[in-house]
């Protein structure tokens, strides 16, 4: 899965210094340096539903910008914006229960584009079946996978934004894989053998 | 070769990220274990299909819906411009030494207040006391993190406004804090614990002995006296006794039985009577409860509430009930860590 958004650092200081005295200008380049990876997390914590990302990451944003005053730099940035976003999902997701039905949505824009109409139709079988796979994870085990890979935070940061020891995030992380193996065995074939069984 | 399990330490394994050391253990278990070997190649097969999902881009209309919240706000304090700077500077040497003392005054009065009633505003020093009569209300602003509403016949001290640190103390009276920054930054003493903000809003009320309560009514805060913790999630409540500190915390809607007996059990004495009452009367959600009391119950007890536990959310294997019930503070964590996600 290709990177998008920067990881720590690569906001520079002096952008981080101007949201902190409420340049917008400085917010603005905040939110498109992180935007995709936020909305990403929450796009698929939530089963595809584009509502709820639209407004999980705006809330996001909207605290982080809150809350700029005092960061100071002397922790990872990413650490406190990843807190942010988990406990906005969760916030969200004990409202969101109540509110919409337990079936995942299934979006057409995450088609990867392929080289051929039946490899296109084989690849959008598979991420609609993954993407269904992970929404019935318990939110524990979802989060770590979405930080994972869509934000390839390390083990520490995923430590620091879920606040667990990493030991619990690699156990987390170890059944996530495995309920999502059994869940997705139908699809064994359907995808080449040799880029999935390489550590 | 007989070895442990390394379920646990797969998606580590299969990242990269062990150490050699803890890589060739594992190596070692997988070479004489089929059951860790079919559990590697599922963690092999579930990243390879994870990985075909795509990054989703945010619509416009998100930042949009930022941008108008931003604007409804009230203006940032502008830093100086040019011009102003030039202004500001030429008034400086115009009052002299006069003008510094003005404007390191401030300095010295750093906590704004304002009065509800009629908006009007001062600053006050570290120190203080804003009180309040049974009539009025006050707003005390928490540096950039937030706010305090007293409520009528309050009394709070303003103690240390740092960056790192803000705190008050709550002599007697109720105040809201609507605080939003990362945890343990804003800080707020009682007679009988120190509430601690783990970013979230709550009410907190004592009396002048220190008897009160709080409630959290977002994100999470914690109650802390004499090394003893309460930690109280949004629609979860803590009672506070003077002497005693925190008790249990408990969700407000847990039965009355729950309640009641939380109370003999904290405060009342009535201990191992009132743990079956709780212990019948738990709900999932009040795992919240159990998980605060098995540390706080006598080790005959701690058992059947760690069974409780189970009973309502089973837990992963990897959890030992041996060491939960040593208290081992690891162990505890994981619990927690698994039960907090239905609180």
């Amino acid at each position: 899965m290709a990177r998008v958004g920067p990881r720590d650092g690569e906001v520079s200081p002096d952008i981080l210094e101007a949201c902190r005295r409420g340049d917008r200008d400085a917010q603005r380049a905040l939110y498109e340096a992180y935007k995709d990876k936020v909305y990403s997390i929450a796009f698929y914590f939530f089963r595809g539903d584009a509502t709820a990302a639209s407004d999980v990451t705006q809330q996001v944003f909207l605290k982080l910008i809150d809350g700029m005053a005092k960061y100071r730099g002397d922790s990872a940035f990413s650490t406190w914006l990843y807190r942010i976003v988990v406990n906005a999902c969760v916030d969200r997701s004990r409202r969101w229960r109540a509110e919409t039905s337990t079936e995942p949505k299934v979006l057409d824009e995450m088609q990867a584009p392929a080289a051929s109409h039946e490899e296109l139709l084989a690849r959008s079988e598979v991420a609609r079946s993954v993407q269904t796979a992970i929404a019935t994870l318990p939110p524990r085990l979802r989060l770590p996978i979405l930080l994972r890979y869509f934000d390839e935070l390390s083990y520490a940061e995923m430590a620091a934004a879920l606040n667990c020891s990493i030991g619990t995030v690699s156990s987390r992380l170890s059944r996530a894989h495995r309920l999502l193996a059994r869940k997705l065995a139908p699809l064994v074939g359907a995808v080449a053998p040799g880029s999935l069984l390489k550590r | 070769m007989l070895t442990r399990h390394v379920s646990r330490q797969l998606a580590r394994y299969c990242d990269g990220q062990l150490s050699d050391a803890e890589a060739r253990t594992v190596d070692a278990h997988l070479a004489s274990c089929e059951r860790c070997r079919k559990e590697r190649d599922e963690v092999r097969f579930a990243a390879g299909l994870i990985r075909q999902l795509k990054t989703v881009s945010a619509p416009a209309t998100v930042w949009e819906g930022i941008s108008t919240q931003l604007d409804s706000r009230p203006a940032p304090q502008r830093w100086l411009t040019p011009r102003l700077a030039v202004a500001w500077l030429l008034g400086l040497l115009a009052v002299g030494a006069a003008a510094y003392w003005s404007i390191r005054q401030p300095d010295s009065r750093p906590w704004e207040v304002a009065r509800l009633s009629d908006g009007v505003r001062t600053n006050m020093a570290v120190g203080e006391w804003v009180e309040t009569d049974a009539r009025s209300r006050a707003r005390i602003t928490v540096g950039p993190i937030g706010t305090v509403d007293v409520e009528p016949g309050t009394r709070v001290r303003l103690g240390s406004l740092l960056p790192d640190q803000y705190r008050l103390a709550l002599a007697r009276g109720t105040i809201s804090a609507r605080i939003s920054a990362p945890p343990r930054l804003f800080f707020v003493e009682t007679p009988a614990s120190t509430v601690v903000d783990l970013g979230c809003a709550y009410t907190v009320q004592v009396d002048e002995a220190g008897t009160g309560d709080l409630r959290v009514t977002e994100g999470w805060a914690s109650l802390e006296w004499s090394g003893r913790e309460s930690l109280v999630p949004a629609g979860a409540q803590c009672q506070i006794r003077s002497g005693v500190g925190p008790g249990t915390p408990f969700f407000e809607d847990a039965s009355a039985a729950l309640r009641q007996a939380l109370l003999d059990f904290d405060f009342g004495g009535g201990a191992s009577a009132a743990v079956t009452t709780v212990l019948s009367e738990s709900r999932v959600r009040d795992t919240l409860t159990l998980w605060h009391l098995l540390s706080r119950v006598e080790p005959a007890e701690r058992g059947r509430v760690y069974d409780r536990i189970v009973e309502l959310v089973p837990l992963p294997e990897t959890i030992s009930r041996v060491d939960v019930l040593r208290l081992d503070r690891d162990s505890l964590t994981r619990v927690r860590e698994e039960l907090a996600w239905r609180w």
